[in-house]
Parts: structure tokens; sequence; C-alpha cells
């Protein structure tokens, strides 16, 4: 199963949605769209609610939006991780790195 | 006596060179000497007004002087003379053209053929077919009135004929030589089929056969039999070339045909040594040959060996060699007798190597190889894959761009209770990572570990494959996985890339203080996996990365 990004905009931000595997093959797609949606102004929220696999490569997306996000100031939260995906966001230490909510709402408001 | 009158316009300079011209090129173009010879003659005896004419050619093998084409009253074609007999004889002896005015005076004339026909010769005007000091035979014309320019002109005529005669021959050698090319291949490809079809990748028993030339005096064979067992052969037939591969075929399906119903490989060998004496009928031709049935079950094979290298088995890095119990095959049927004895082999996990004299005495830097060279290579070629380790072998042997001197075979029988979980060659791109983990998923769960141990060892390889397409290949590239788990014991996982050799000493794991995209893969693999370490490739070029993983 490959993985997919999907992306919406509501209106405290835009919501990237990933679902199935996130690799090699598809983090260079995942890539553009975060920092596209992070250079757009808003919040940024990254739903990985779906994700059944994520690799270092998912993961180095997420830090260069995230550290993008943080220089101009705006806000980069994670939402509703999966069990698969909080293993290695654990794994790198990120967890303690990520503001990681439950639900995309919540990430969405800053709570 | 006077000239005789002007006659015919022959003497015409042009008409001369344009028969000269016609002749050559009717003889450059032509298929059928024969029936050229024939034409060319009734051309010429009408230009020069003579009652009859012959060709004749010095056949290579006797010598003798055959009439090839005639013109004239009577029919000579295939006359036959012996060297130097006659006046064609003659001319042929001295490579001079000749004009003879009186036949019946010449001391060379041999009336035999006048008697004999009842034909009356009278004057002969003979010239060699000669070209570059070579005489293939000669052109006669008979009773005519003959003047030195005939003599110059039928010379040249013969000249041009012996061109001809040489192109002729040159084409039907290379027709020849076609045709004996074309029926070796053949004979190559039927040999190719002998050789047992495609197996299973993971099949216990494989082998690979390099023939030194088209045909091949080695074989080998490999037969899965209905209760799981497998019998298998290897051979080779003295000498090279067409004898020893019909021979080499001949044993072949021997084996074939016997080992469906022959069990111990001892009484096949006594069998086909029996066949081998009755009907291969001398010629001092023999076959050196090893039998045997493994059992994949058990792990342990039963061999005889008739003459031939002594097999190797390689087991926990020492060899044990098995030597010939008898002599070769089809020598004398006393000396493979139905009770030869043969040998009970526990493999213990390790692998049975079998192979013909073309490897011990392949060259390397002029020296041969030897035993103990190619058990250098073995136990090097046993690091890899069962599946790759033919192809090394040969890899290592073969001269560059020519075919080396003598057949090689390889054949090898693995031990495979403790066989990989996985082993795989794949091309790593990023659009197959997602079949490798799950490749690798699948595996893991097969040997019986958790599903967490599975999810770690996916996240490693799948790490491992990203680094090598991105810093070893810089893109795709080949790589060979194997996952292997002892009885319960830890997950041992292998890694084989032939990108440059990776410099151990740099790789680093990232400061996890700081945060930054790159660098996170290698931790994975060390968070995951108990061990992991990278080494240069047993297979020269390339790395080795071996990490294990204790099971819960």
């Amino acid at each position: 199963m490959s993985g997919r990004i999907t992306s919406r905009k509501l209106d405290g931000g835009a919501v990237v949605r990933l679902s199935g595997e996130i690799d090699l093959q598809n983090s260079p797609d995942l890539r553009r769209e975060l920092l596209d949606r992070v250079a757009d102004g808003d919040p940024v929220v990254v739903d990985l609610a779906q994700v059944s696999y994520i690799d270092s490569s998912g993961i180095a997306c997420l830090v260069e939006a995230y550290q993008m996000a943080r220089r101009h100031g705006l806000r980069f939260a994670l939402a509703a991780v999966s069990p698969a995906a909080l293993r290695v966001l654990r794994l790198a230490r990120l967890d303690e790195v990520f503001i990681i909510r439950d639900q995309v709402a919540d990430a969405l408001k800053g709570e | 006596m006077s000239e005789p009158p002007p006659r015919r316009q022959s003497g015409s300079y042009h008409r001369q060179l344009d028969l000269v011209a016609e002749m050559s090129i009717a003889f450059a173009s032509s298929h059928d000497l024969r029936e050229t010879l024939q034409r060319g003659l009734a051309k010429v005896a009408a230009f020069i007004e003579a009652e009859a004419a012959s060709f004749f050619l010095v056949d290579e093998d006797t010598g003798d002087l055959v009439c090839e084409a005639c013109v004239g009253p009577v029919d000579i074609t295939g006359v036959r003379l012996p060297p130097g007999e006659g006046i064609v004889g003659r001319v042929v002896g001295q490579n001079v053209a000749t004009i003879v005015k009186d036949a019946r005076s010449d001391p060379h004339f041999g009336a035999l053929m006048d008697g004999r026909t009842g034909f009356t010769t009278r004057t002969i005007l003979c010239a060699p077919l000669s070209v570059q000091g070579r005489c293939l035979g000669a052109i006669e014309l008979i009773n005519g009135v003959f003047r030195s320019g005939d003599r110059q002109l039928l010379r040249a005529l013969g000249a041009s004929v012996a061109l001809g005669v040489i192109n002729a021959r040159l084409a039907r050698a290379m027709v020849e030589r076609e045709r004996v090319a074309r029926e070796l291949e053949l004979a190559a490809e039927i040999q190719r089929a002998m050789l047992p079809a495609a197996l299973p990748e993971d099949f216990p028993v494989r082998g690979v056969n390099h023939p030194a030339r088209q045909v091949s005096g080695d074989f080998f064979d490999i037969l899965r039999r209905s209760d799981g067992r497998i019998a298998f052969a290897i051979g080779d037939v003295s000498g090279k070339g067409i004898n020893a591969s019909l021979l080499m075929t001949k044993t072949c399906s021997l084996f074939r045909c016997l080992a469906k119903t022959v069990e111990c490989p001892g009484r096949l060998l006594s069998a086909i040594n029996a066949e081998l004496c009755e009907t291969a009928g001398g010629g001092g031709m023999f076959v050196t040959m090893v039998a045997g049935l493994f059992d994949p079950d058990s792990g342990s094979a039963l061999i005889a060996n008739a003459g031939h290298e002594p097999p190797l088995l390689y087991r926990d890095g020492a060899f044990t060699d098995y030597p010939a119990a008898v002599p070769p095959l089809g020598i004398e049927p006393g000396l493979v007798p139905a009770d030869m004895p043969e040998t009970w082999i526990a493999l213990g996990g390790g692998c049975l190597y079998l192979f013909t004299d073309g490897l011990t005495e392949t060259r390397r830097n002029g020296r041969m190889l030897g035993e103990e060279g190619v058990r250098r290579l073995l136990a090097e070629a046993s690091d890899l894959p069962a599946g790759d380790r033919p192809a090394f072998v040969l890899g290592r042997l073969l001269p560059r761009n020519r075919a080396p001197r003598d057949d090689l075979t390889l054949l090898l029988v693995e031990d495979r209770r403790g066989r990989p979980l996985l082993a795989k060659r794949f091309t790593a791109t990023p659009a197959c990572l997602s079949e490798i983990r799950r490749l690798v998923a699948t595996a893991v769960l097969s040997g019986g570990c958790p599903p967490a141990v599975a999810a770690d060892v996916v996240l490693a390889v799948d790490e491992a494959c990203q680094n090598i397409i991105r810093h070893g290949y810089h893109g795709p590239g080949e790589v060979a996985l194997e996952i292997h788990r002892a009885e319960d014991g830890p997950l041992d996982v292998q890694l084989i890339d032939f990108a440059q050799t990776v410099d151990v000493a740099r790789i680093a794991t990232r400061c996890l203080e700081e945060v930054r995209p790159g660098g996170l893969g290698l931790h994975f693999m060390r968070s995951v996996m108990d061990e992991v370490s990278f080494l240069p490739s047993p297979a020269g070029s390339g790395n080795l990365l071996k990490m294990t993983k204790a099971v819960p």
C-alpha cells in the first residue's frame, strides 16, 4: 500500500493529512506540500492518524517544515499521531520537539 | 610447308579480349563450376574452330587428371589419366602451353582414347589452367588449325579459368564450414537442453556449466524424485570436442534414465559403466563421474565416485574431501562392480561442492589453481547466498575476453535446514521499498518472531536500503538481502551492496540534541537492532551490513 497526501484549508489554518506508508518514494511530494503550506503563511497541522508506516525520510520532511514554520513565527503541530508514527517519532526523540495533539481541532487552536 | 590461309576473324585482338573478359566474369559469378566449364569450353572451341575440346582438372587427392567437361563428337567426361600421362599430362607437369601439329608422331600422345572411341586426333592445342605458378589442370582443343596467337589466347583463358576454379573451391569450403558450424550449434543446443531446467531460487542443489568450446565434455544433472530426495551427478569425459560431447550426451541420458529407478548411486554408476563398455567402442575415451542422492530433510547425501575429482564438503570453515573409490567409467565392465563403495555424508549445515578438473587446472597468473586454490575460492564463495555462488566462482575463473581452456562445471549441494527466512537480490529503488518491507515482514513473522520485532527489522532494512540508494549508488543499485534465524536464536540480517566501499570510520549516528532533517536513518537502525556493523563485502567491492536482533 502506498501513501497518500491530501491538504485542506480550514478557518484556523491548513491541515495536511497523511495516510498509508510514507517512505523515500513519496517523501519528496510530502516535503513540497508541507513547505508550500508553510509558505502560505497559515498555521499547519499534519494529521497522522492513518499513517501505517513512516521512515526517516518522512520524519525529515516534518522536521524541515517545523523549522521553516518557526522561522516565520507560524504554528506547526502534529495531530492524532498513529502508533506506528509515534513509535518512530519517539525513536528520534522528536516527540519532545513537536507539538502533538490528539485532535486536529485542538492542534489548530493551539490548545 | 606454307602457313595456313587466313581464316576466322579470331585474330581480332578485341574479340580475343572480349572472350577472356566474358569467361572471367562467367567464372567469377559461377555457382556451378561444371556447368560454367562446359559452357566456356563450347565458346572457346567455337571461337578457335576446334572439332573437340576438354577441361582436365587435377584430382587433389590422387594427382590424376580428370576430364570435367568436354565438347565434340565423343563424350570423355570423367575419364582419368594418371599424372604425367599424355599431352595433357605433359602440359600440366611442365606448366607450358603447347601446339601439337601431328598428334600421332608425338611420343606423349596416347592413342588409347582414339582406339576406344573411334575418334581420330590430328592436331592438339593444350594450355595449363595456371595461376601464380599453381597448375590446376589443362584445357585441350583438338583438330583445328592452331597458331601461336591461339596458344597465348588459351593461356590467358586458362589463367582466368584457374582463378574461377579456386574461387569455386573456396566457396564450397566455406559452405561446408557453415554447414559444420550450424550442426555444431545444433549439437550445443541439444546439450544445453540436457542440462537441468531452471530450478526454484531456493533449491538446495544447483549447478553451472561453461563449455570451453561450442560443445562440452562436462555435464551435470539434478533430478527431483517423487519421494522428495534429489538425485544429482557430475561428470567429465576425457578429451574435448565432438567425440567427448557425444559420449557426454550418452552418459547424461543414461543417468537421467537410470536415476528414476536406481536408488544406490554405486549401482547406478556400475550400470552406466556396463552400458558404456558395451557400446562406447573403446577409442580410449572414459568418463569420470560422481553420482549422489541427497535427502534435504536429513541434510545427508549418499555418493559414489568413479575416478572423479574428490567432492569437497565445506562445513564450519573446514573442508573434507571424498576421493574416488573406483576407476573411471567406460574402461572395463569389471572395474565398477554393482557393490562399489558408497560414502554417506552428513552435511551438518554445510555445503558439498562437486566440480570438474577445469576448475583445479585453471591457470591464474601462469600457475595452476590446484586443489588449494579451489578450496580458497570456495571458502570465499561460501559467504555469499547459495544461488550466487556458482556465478561468483565462474566469474573468478573465466579468463577475460577469451574462452576457458577447459570446460568448467560446478555443482553444489546445500543443507538448507537452517536456511534463510529470506534470500533475495533486488534493485533498490525508492519504488520497490514497500515491496521489500512486505517481504521482510512476512519472512520475520514466518520465523516465529512477534510483530514488534518484525516492525523493527522492517524499519532497519528500509533505512539501510535508503542509505544504499542515497549514499551508496546515488540512485538505484543491486542489493542482496538475507535474513537468517538459527533455531530459537536471534535474527541475523545481512545486506550486501556493490557500490563503492564506505569508510566505516566516517559513519556516525547524528546527535539527537540537534534538530535537523537528515541523518536519522542510521540512528533508527542502531535503535531498533541490537547490533549493527558495516564490513567490506566478501565479494570484493561493495559493503556488507550485518544486523542482529534478539527475539524475546
